[in-house]
């Protein structure tokens, strides 16, 4: 047993999952299995799978922890970036300036959690309102064309390393390296897993649990920040509304991806893996002409299936511990 | 020895509306002096107030079904998609000449049915009411489009905003009057039914209910269903007010209902809140709306509002209920 | 009505023997005391007598017809209810609903007939001296005594003829507990049947007329109250803890007087504490024995940051300190033990590593920011080592670790650290005899080595076999400390309990 309580059942499900899903697709269209295909995947996975970082942070954490309004953050970041960009910052100082502000919008959260003590689901319920209607009032509702800036810039969602696009290669994954660096390899991966455990007898261990749960809720405003950015570079436009259903679809990865809601579980590898089988499917689908409301129907069909089949397991394992 | 000795509780006073709702009608009756002074009387026209009496309407049917959920300390995040579903599903029959009298009841039908799946993955498939209705959230959603494809659905029966929308009763919108009484009726059900005092029980503590003799499980799947019958209404009011259907209907919806019942005092663990806080939390939720619109405040100003008033409220709220560790 | 019978009960839990073999007759008319230590089966019997468990032998009878309760309600419906030590309300409703919750009086479809129902209750009220409007309060609004006395008005509503008491003063205030014994006697008198569960001896002798001491989950002796003296009760009851006692104390050349480590003065949180003194020099073993209620737990955790005291003072080796939360009073030096192991001590699903260091994780840092795994590997095997904690090895699951080595990795994970004071709270409740020795060793051991030990304990053979001084408190204030020759069973327990509260 790990410190983290990392099962090995649900990453073997997911790969099998993902080769499953794969191996469907490729039989309609076997080219599906082409580099730049492959390619294609990544960009459609890279956004959503950086949010759920986050989101993993905040749901192991414990407390019903959970961030609906990463998708707004996403959205306000976009606006924020756009703003500046047409206001002539250079684009470095634009995305660091966002970025700042996404580590604000992520405190706020925080704070609204911790110090205010308003429970995670309406603490970001009413950020969620907020940061959306920020984001429209600051681009007045429209979308802000980006094409014309530095195609520095556009190459955070549009250029490729080693023929792999850039914002998995240069992005993704170090960020997901750095995730799972911070959850299995710090003192605060282990602190935060022992809060989301137990925040009680973490509290009397002397662990600052108000503050190890903050951190995750700021940490997760910097992921959707991010996911903001690279989202706006990849289209070359910032919109208000970028975000509009990442909230739930990060949390239903992250529920896939072996993360229990109840806390002190789960990795964001799981999650890594939850977001290659949904970019899978999510590129299968629109491969072969599906509108991209099946893709979250079929998360919402395999959310509910796997926890289904994975529930009279646990208990029967709970039985025999006793 | 004698009560006197230990100090009897005091008798409380006549029952004013006590915190939660109190706050809520100061913060109701600011908005409306404020937005009825700066329209210059745009807000006290007729055709304003009708709109936000369908529109708190359309928010308020299926809030006392998020109500009732939430007193058993559930939630259900996919009334926005369930709603979609049954405009879409209602819609086609609407769309296929069937009579208005025939197609009433394929909405609630549809709603219920909807519910009661939540019910079951919940009670049944043990998944947390978060996760299970955020997962039937995206599955109706997709269901919406496999009934519409890419169509828009606008052969609505003019008769239906005729009935429900244009037509008054006692100066009030017929709509307006139906939710009014639907409110009350569910007050008059929780305050003075057995059932209804179960609801409290089981929020208030799971474990003494059950030992109790109550039922859980049955409290919550009449619960799940219920919302599922309001929200399928509530669909066939929408069609009433815009009679159209599309694949986005009803999304965004379930936040607008949540907040309602939320800034209405209804507490997320269960067990505490009232239908006078939800109908009022939902007015000042369209209110707020209501006068950004007449106001010439950018529309987008209103989720920042909404956000900082649920902020606000529960936030002091809580910071006064915490206690310690 | 006729009598209740209990004969042969016996209870198991996995391979421990809860009940073993208990008969007890409750008689109506009579108030009947039940005394016992904690784990004792108290408790369990209270479970099996209102249903909550089903016994695995023996049988119960009601006037004559054997019962099997499997379902609370089944109990409840032969007229046997628990007031419980902490009762299991529905906080946000009201009085009237409280007790008519799962049992409401209803009309035609299913109306609630609150007028009914209230008319019902009134005459019951009065019975207990409860004015009438207490029925429209909201049961959170009521201090814990009068949410006690609804529990009690719920009792007699649904006529019940047994009544069982669960320590129910612990939490009371003084007139509380008179009152409470005002309703009792009159519920003796009405014909009723009383189970008494308590700690405190002045209390038997004020209302029960007859008590069964429990040990080790068998009936250890009945006896009449009447038969009893005082010395005989004091004898009965703290006869376990003469017995224990009764071993040669280890070598106890009094220490040099340490230094002072942690003094508190005049400590005061109104409700739970009031004026508490405690002075814990370094190098030494202080025990604080009280009962469940006596403010011990909540002035320690005033120390560790964890309560925030009203008034008074707390010092570390002289300079008055106020930490805001654990983690600031252990980098001043202060750990504690909490004393709900499952609650507040272990992380059940996480490795016994992770849980032995989970108070030092900070100290294990390698380069870049990174755990330093070995390190907490190693130290995690010192301290298995050390506290002899039986385990495969340092990543298995605490939970699946027995009762007495989760606890000794709790004691190891506090023991382990580099502290100034460490107190100690129930160290080793419910656990068996062996581990219990074990650690009162290690208790012995820290204090050898400089440190200031503060054991909080509800079990005297085990402050009088560790400590040096002892502290004794009693409903939030300190009412006595003893050292040296006054540090027997008697005169302890004689003062923890109040026995000599008429003799003062």
């Amino acid at each position: 047993m790990h410190a983290s309580g990392f099962d090995r059942t649900r990453p073997l499900l997911l790969a099998a999952m993902a080769v499953l899903a794969l191996a469907g697709f490729a039989v309609g269209h076997p080219d599906i299995l082409s580099g730049a295909n492959f390619g294609s995947m990544a960009v459609f996975g890279v956004e959503i799978g950086m949010i759920a970082l986050g989101q993993t942070l905040v749901i192991s954490g414990g407390d019903s922890g959970i961030d609906l309004s990463v998708g707004a953050i996403a959205g306000l970041a976009q606006v924020v970036l756009g703003r500046l960009l047409h206001a002539d910052v250079t684009w470095p100082l634009a995305v660091a300036v966002t970025l700042g502000v996404g580590l604000g919008l992520g405190a706020i959260n925080a704070l609204a959690v911790t110090w205010l003590r308003i429970a995670p689901i309406i603490a970001t319920l009413a950020t969620l309102f907020g940061y959306a209607g920020l984001a429209l009032v600051l681009s007045g509702g429209t979308n802000i064309d980006l094409t014309q800036q530095s195609s520095w810039f556009l190459a955070l969602g549009q250029g490729h390393v080693l023929g792999l696009p850039f914002q998995l290669i240069a992005l993704y994954l170090p960020l997901l390296a750095m995730f799972a660096f911070l959850q299995h390899g710090t003192g605060y991966g282990r602190a935060l897993y022992l809060t989301g455990t137990n925040d009680r007898a973490a509290a009397l261990a002397g662990l600052r649990v108000g503050r190890l749960r903050g951190a995750a809720y700021v940490l997760c405003g910097l992921t959707a920040t991010i996911a903001g950015i690279v989202g706006a570079a990849r289209l070359g436009t910032a919109r208000p509304d970028a975000g509009m259903n990442d909230n739930l679809i990060s949390i239903a990865i992250v529920v896939l991806g072996g993360t229990g809601i109840f806390g002190g579980t789960g990795s964001v590898v799981g999650t890594a893996l939850a977001t290659v089988v949904i970019a899978i499917v999510d590129y299968g689908l629109s491969y072969n002409d599906f509108n991209p409301i099946y893709q979250a129907g079929v998360i919402g069909v395999i959310l509910i299936g796997v926890i289904l089949v994975e529930n009279p397991v646990l208990a029967w394992r709970a039985r025999r511990f006793k | 020895m004698s009560a006197a000795v230990m100090g009897a509780p005091k008798v409380p006073r006549l029952r004013l509306p006590q915190g939660r709702e109190a706050l809520l009608l100061i913060t109701l009756a600011v908005l409306v002096a404020g937005i009825g002074m700066f329209s210059h009387g745009a807000f006290w026209s007729r055709i304003n107030l009708d709109n936000l009496f369908v529109s708190s309407a359309i928010t308020l049917i299926p809030a006392i079904g998020m109500t009732v959920v939430m007193l058993t300390g559930g939630i259900d995040v996919s009334t926005g998609s369930m709603l979609g579903l049954t405009a879409a599903i209602g819609g086609s029959c609407f769309a296929a000449g069937w009579s208005l009298a025939a197609t009433v009841p394929v909405f609630l039908l549809a709603g219920a049915g909807l519910g009661l799946v939540n019910a079951v993955l919940i009670i049944k498939g043990k998944i947390p009411p978060v996760i299970a209705t955020l997962g039937t959230l995206s599955i109706y959603r997709m269901i919406v489009f496999i009934v519409l494809g890419s169509n828009w659905i606008t052969q609505i029966p003019p008769v239906l905003t005729r009935v429900f929308v244009v037509d008054h009763v006692l100066w009030l919108p017929v709509v307006a009057l139906i939710a009014l009484g639907l409110v009350i009726v569910a007050s008059l059900f929780l305050r003075y039914f057995r059932w209804g005092r179960h609801v409290y029980a089981l929020g208030n503590n799971e474990e003494a209910a059950r030992l109790a003799g109550i039922r859980p499980e049955r409290i919550k799947l009449a619960a799940y269903v219920m919302l599922g019958l309001l929200t399928g209404f509530a669909a066939l009011l929408t069609l009433g007010q815009s009679p159209m259907v599309q694949t986005s209907t009803g999304s965004g919806f379930v936040l607008q209902v949540i907040a309602a019942v939320v800034l209405g005092g209804t507490s997320l663990s269960g067990g505490r809140g009232t239908m006078a806080g939800t109908l009022l939390g939902t007015l000042v939720v369209q209110v707020v709306d209501d006068g950004i619109v007449l106001l010439h405040i950018q529309p987008f100003w209103n989720g920042v509002a909404l956000g900082v008033i649920i902020l606000a409220a529960i936030g002091l709220s809580s910071r006064r209920d915490a206690g310690g560790m | 009505m006729a009598p209740v019978e209990l004969k042969g009960i016996v209870k198991r839990f996995g391979g421990v023997v809860a009940l073993d073999g208990v008969d007890l007759t409750l008689v109506p008319g009579e108030t009947h005391a039940l005394l016992g230590e904690n784990g004792a089966g108290k408790s369990t019997l209270i479970r099996v007598m209102t249903g909550a468990i089903v016994p695995d032998e023996g049988s119960i009878t009601v006037g004559g017809t054997p019962c099997r309760f499997t379902h609370p309600a089944q109990a409840s419906a032969a007229g046997i209810a628990a007031v419980y030590q902490e009762p299991m309300i529905y906080p946000h409703l009201s009085v009237l609903e409280n007790i008519f919750a799962g049992a409401e009086m209803t009309g035609r479809f299913g109306i609630v007939r609150r007028g009914a129902m209230a008319s019902v209750v009134r005459p019951l009220l009065e019975q207990l001296d409860l004015p009438a409007s207490l029925l429209v309060r909201r049961m959170s609004s009521l201090s814990i005594g009068f949410q006690q006395m609804v529990l009690i008005t719920k009792a007699l509503m649904l006529n019940a003829q047994v009544i069982i008491f669960d320590e129910p003063t612990s939490i009371l205030s003084q007139a509380e507990t008179d009152r409470l014994f005002v309703i009792i006697e009159r519920l003796r008198r009405d014909g009723r049947a009383i189970v008494y569960i308590t700690h405190r001896l002045d209390e038997i002798r004020r209302i029960a007329s007859r008590v069964t001491v429990l040990t080790d989950g068998r009936v250890s002796g009945t006896a009449l109250t009447s038969d009893l003296d005082e010395a005989k009760l004091l004898t009965l009851m703290a006869g376990k803890a003469s017995r224990d006692y009764g071993k040669p104390l280890r070598d106890r050349a009094a220490p040099a007087h340490g230094k002072p480590a942690l003094r508190i003065t005049g400590l005061t949180r109104a409700g739970l504490y009031q004026n508490v003194d405690w002075d814990v020099p370094a190098g030494q073993v202080t025990g604080v024995y009280g009962l469940v209620g006596s403010g011990r737990s909540e002035v320690a955790l005033a120390a560790f940051g964890a309560l925030r005291p009203e008034r008074g003072t707390i010092a570390l080796e002289g300079r008055p300190i106020a930490p805001r939360d654990p983690a600031e009073a252990m980098r001043l030096g202060i750990g504690y033990l909490p004393e709900d192991r499952k609650l507040q001590g272990i992380f059940a699903t996480k490795p016994l590593e992770a849980n032995l260091t989970a108070g030092t994780i900070g100290r294990f840092r390698a380069r870049g920011g990174r755990l330093d795994f070995a390190g907490l590997r190693d130290e995690a095997l010192r301290l298995i080592g050390h506290y002899r904690i039986k385990a495969r090895d340092e990543t298995i699951g605490i939970g699946t670790l027995s009762g007495g080595n989760q606890q000794k990795a709790l004691f190891a994970r506090w023991a382990g650290q580099s502290l100034k004071v460490l107190i100690l709270d129930e160290p080793t409740r419910g656990i068996d005899i062996g581990t219990k020795a074990e650690i009162h060793d290690f208790i012995r051991d820290l204090a050898a080595g400089g440190l200031a030990v503060v054991v909080i304990s509800s079990d005297l053979p085990e402050v009088l076999a560790v400590s040096d001084r002892i502290i004794v408190m009693r409903r939030g204030g300190v009412i006595g400390v003893a050292e040296g020759a006054a540090m027997n069973a008697e005169a302890i327990l004689a003062s923890a309990v109040g026995a000599d509260a008429r003799a003062a």
